[in-house]
């Protein structure tokens, strides 16, 4: 007999969940109409398959002995033990904080772990998203939106990762009440990417983070698509910021599609490849996002919002710089093309653009500059 | 009888005198060579005698003993070959000892006696006075360039072995090379657009500035670095000489003339051996790509794929401007000061100069920027960023400049930087860049201000002013202080290398 008798159902759910090769689907397969201990028992070897079962046994092939082996490491008490450490919740369908938006969803999830307060999704929310590698301007453009939507109340959901999500949890922690939500693609207690460490605390401190698996598990290319399913099933829309042609983002998207919920995206110069992918999005039919406003409008909220604006503290610049900022605003410019487009020398241009630089107008990466605007501190 | 023949070996790139002392005495039949020869010495006994033979001479069937002086040194090559069986004809009394006064002998012999070249004949008849010089017909114009004495060129023993006996004047052969298939010297003019590309082109051959270019593949890297050697002013008589002793010592084929005035271009593929690279390997210490760079250009293209150990053993030759080689107990050291040119992409996807465009992941571009070490980085004065020439430019840009046009204002801005200095501005030393390399105070304060936010270290500082140095000797020869403008193109060309957007600053 187990010796796991006594633990919790969510327990043998959440023990499951961490076994090698454990999928939504085959989870979903052990527990049907079964008690989580009964489906553990399965799982580990304990008693023999049912049909159902066995036959996924037979079809791949040592799946049956990678489980038996995960039963001797992932055991009901090991793993409710770590998520109590951690502080994560433990959260089965049948939970009452179980959020609403997944229940029917065509691939809910057989668990959830969860730092933070489920409740705080009972409110708007808007997912953003986009590429790793973002532009500065594509940066920015998600810390506004995360921050100016925080502001308005909206609860704001996306992926931790760096570039673009990163900035958009940055930018709603900067507004006083903001509530970030993140869905993230690995176990809790070993947050990646590890550049974000901190942000995931404060991302949980706030607001609340989301994993499908249970803690120690690892970032797995393949986890990815399935944490973007999540995150567009939780959101009432969603945002794409930037995205290569083959970015993940688009998956994200798509699921969102496929669940009527409509995708935004932020239009970008047609020569840039981190805007093919959401320049791509528009001319398949999602709406363009250029403000705030319209995200508002889109969730039937009042747009008008006070505008916010900023002493400016930054000397003008001169009549070359003001130029020259214009062109850093439309795209990334770099010392040659700067030169080119003013038709000045290089060293003239050089100054230029140290002089915009110096006094905060536009930011250099690997030689090419950007126009600054006041999210630049979220990127 | 005894005879005692002039000749060298080579050990690195610098020949050594060898006595090569023939004796031909009573005792068992044998042929032995001592005087720490190594193994490829010792193989000169079958050549020497088949070759005697073969030259109508008669093989003393005596004792002949070799002893090559000085006893200490290890001797190895075939370049002795000559200088034994001469040894041996005159000590066995085929040709009389009074014929072959004051001659030094170079060469290798095969087994048939003809005369064959070997690799080196330049240091080796350095080394050998005024006397008159025997040497292979092919290495003739290069002993030319050194010899201080006559030069007689040889192609069969018999020939020798005819003109010691007073039966014929030494033999008249022509020793004009062909000229190789010349590949005509790049043109800056084939470079459309990339106007950066090109000033740090220019900024590199004017200071001796070693130059790293980061670009995605198609953005010319190769077609740059290929264009330096042009700008650069031909080398002086001192060397060219070292640059042809180099070369000789290699076994690289030499110009028709026989001396090296060119600049060197030397580009080793990633994949060449730590020893063809760096030199030394085979008893004879051949010199590696780094010497053969010397008063050149050595370009690195794909510099992170270049092995670790290679990457660390080029550091010391470019502080020191040679490289020591050492095999068991041999060791010397070659000449290798060279400008080193440098490519790579920006990250293993090669899209990441440009915002937003990179694809790779944190773990990837970690790994790759830990391939090329920051000590390596830091050598480089000028890091600049190359894009892909952009399509108009391609389709209507005008043709650039000339090399001939450039090279003249390189060959100003040098000569400024020598009557200034005494010395290219890339070798200004930190404690005279306030008396040469001043600033005006607008200039001075762009880089406290890249020091305050940490963009510069202290090391980057004086090779941003070594560089801006370079920059107004080109545009404004004359002026003095460095003014805004030029500092801030000299900031703009010392980008950082393989970060992760968003990693944060460093220099
Ligand atoms: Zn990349």
């Amino acid at each position: 007999m187990s010796e796991h008798m006594g633990a919790p159902d969510e327990w043998f759910i959440a023990a499951l969940a961490g076994f090698r090769d454990m999928t939504t689907a085959r989870l979903r397969a052990l527990q049907a109409g079964r008690s989580a201990h009964e489906a553990y028992r399965i799982a580990s070897g304990e008693v023999e398959p049912p049909e159902a079962v066995a036959a996924m046994f037979q079809r791949f092939g040592g799946l049956r002995d990678k489980w038996r082996a995960s039963a001797r490491g992932c055991t009901p008490t090991s793993v409710g033990e770590r998520c109590a450490e951690l502080g994560v919740d433990i959260v089965l369908p049948n939970h009452e904080l179980f959020p609403a938006q997944l229940i029917d969803d065509p691939r809910r999830p057989a668990v959830l772990f969860v730092q933070g307060d489920l409740h705080k999704l009972d409110a708007r929310r808007v997912g953003i998203v986009g590429t790793r590698n973002p532009t500065r301007s594509g940066a920015q453009t998600a810390a506004r939106f995360g921050r100016e939507l925080a502001d308005e109340g909206v609860v704001v959901v996306s992926g931790l990762a760096l570039g673009i999500d990163g900035a958009a949890h940055r930018g709603v922690l900067a507004s006083a009440d903001g509530v970030p939500v993140a869905v993230v693609a690995n176990g809790h207690g070993a947050p990646y990417p590890k550049r974000h460490a901190a942000l995931w605390n404060e991302v949980a401190e706030r607001g609340v983070v989301i994993s499908e698996w249970p803690p120690g598990t690892a970032p797995d290319a393949f986890r990815f698509p399935q944490r973007n399913r999540i995150l567009a099933a939780l959101s009432e829309l969603v945002v794409v910021v930037e995205s290569r042609e083959r970015g993940g983002s688009l998956i994200t998207a798509r699921e969102a599609g496929e669940r009527g919920t409509d995708v935004f995206a932020v239009p970008g110069p047609i020569d840039q490849r981190s805007s093919a992918g959401t320049n791509a999005l528009l001319e398949d039919g999602a709406a363009p996002a250029t403000s705030t406003e319209t995200l508002l409008m889109a969730l039937g909220l009042d747009h008008r919002r006070a505008g916010r604006r900023r002493f400016e503290s930054r000397p003008a610049p001169g009549a070359t710089g003001t130029r020259v900022l214009e062109l850093c605003r439309a795209k990334p410019h770099n010392l040659e093309s700067v030169s080119t487009a003013l038709g000045v020398e290089l060293t003239h241009a050089a100054m230029e653009l140290a002089r915009l630089e110096r006094a905060g107008w536009v930011a250099e990466a690997a030689g090419w500059f950007e126009a600054v605007d006041e999210y630049s501190e979220f990127v | 009888m005894f005879a005692s023949i002039p000749s060298s070996v080579l050990l690195g790139a610098q020949g050594h005198p060898v006595s090569v002392e023939v004796h031909v005495g009573k005792g068992l039949p044998g042929f032995h060579v001592v005087g720490l020869p190594d193994e490829s010495v010792r193989e000169a006994r079958d050549r020497v005698r088949a070759a005697v033979m073969s030259s109508d001479a008669t093989w003393p069937d005596i004792r002949i003993t070799v002893n090559l002086a000085p006893s200490q040194q290890r001797k190895s090559g075939s370049g002795l070959d000559l200088a034994i069986a001469v040894g041996v004809l005159a000590a066995s009394e085929q040709i009389p000892l009074d014929s072959i006064r004051n001659l030094a002998f170079v060469g290798e012999v095969g087994l048939d006696g003809s005369v064959r070249a070997v690799p080196g004949v330049a240091p080796m008849v350095g080394v050998l006075g005024d006397r008159d010089l025997v040497v292979p017909i092919p290495n003739a114009h290069e002993a030319l360039v050194v010899a201080q004495g006559r030069v007689r060129p040889i192609g069969h023993l018999r020939e020798l072995i005819a003109v010691f006996n007073d039966l014929t004047p030494w033999p008249d052969h022509d020793i004009s090379v062909a000229p190789r298939c010349v590949t005509p010297v790049p043109d800056l003019a084939d470079v459309v657009g990339q106007p950066m590309a090109r000033r740090a082109l220019e900024i590199a051959a004017a200071g001796g500035h070693h130059c790293l270019f980061v670009g995605p593949p198609g953005s010319g890297k190769t077609m740059l670095a290929a264009r330096l050697p042009g700008l650069l002013p031909s080398l002086d008589r001192e060397q060219a000489l070292d640059v042809t002793m180099i070369h000789s010592a290699a076994g690289v084929e030499l110009p028709p003339s026989g001396l090296v005035e060119r600049p060197p271009f030397r580009a080793p593929h990633h994949t060449s051996s730590e020893v063809s690279i760096v030199g030394g390997g085979s008893h004879s210490m051949r010199p590696g790509e780094i010497s053969l760079a010397h008063c050149g250009v050595l370009f690195m293209d794909e510099l992170p794929e270049y092995g670790p150990k290679v990457i660390d053993t080029i550091r010391q030759p470019i502080e020191e401007g040679v490289v020591r080689v050492a095999r068991a107990s041999l060791h010397t050291t070659i000449p290798a000061r060279f400008q080193l040119v440098a490519a790579m992409n920006p990250c293993p996807c090669g899209e990441g100069n440009h915002p937003g465009d990179c694809s790779c992941g944190t773990a990837r571009m970690l790994k790759y920027a830990s391939r090329v070490s920051g000590p390596l980085l830091d050598r480089f004065d000028l890091r600049v960023q190359v894009e892909r020439p952009n399509v108009d430019d391609l389709l209507h840009g005008a043709k650039g400049e000339t090399t001939a046009e450039v090279a003249r204002r390189v060959a100003a801005a040098r000569a400024a930087a020598m009557s200034r200095q005494g010395r290219l501005n890339c070798e200004l030393a930190a404690v005279d860049l306030d008396q040469f390399a001043p600033l005006t105070s607008e200039a001075l304060a762009v880089l406290r201000h890249e020091m305050e936010r940490k963009a510069l270290s202290g090391r980057g500082y004086h090779r941003i002013r070594r560089v801006a140095r370079t920059i107004a000797d080109i545009s404004t020869p004359g002026a003095t202080a460095i003014d805004e403008p030029t500092i801030a193109l000299a900031l703009s060309m010392r980008t950082r290398v393989a970060t992760y957007p968003g990693l944060g600053r460093a220099a």
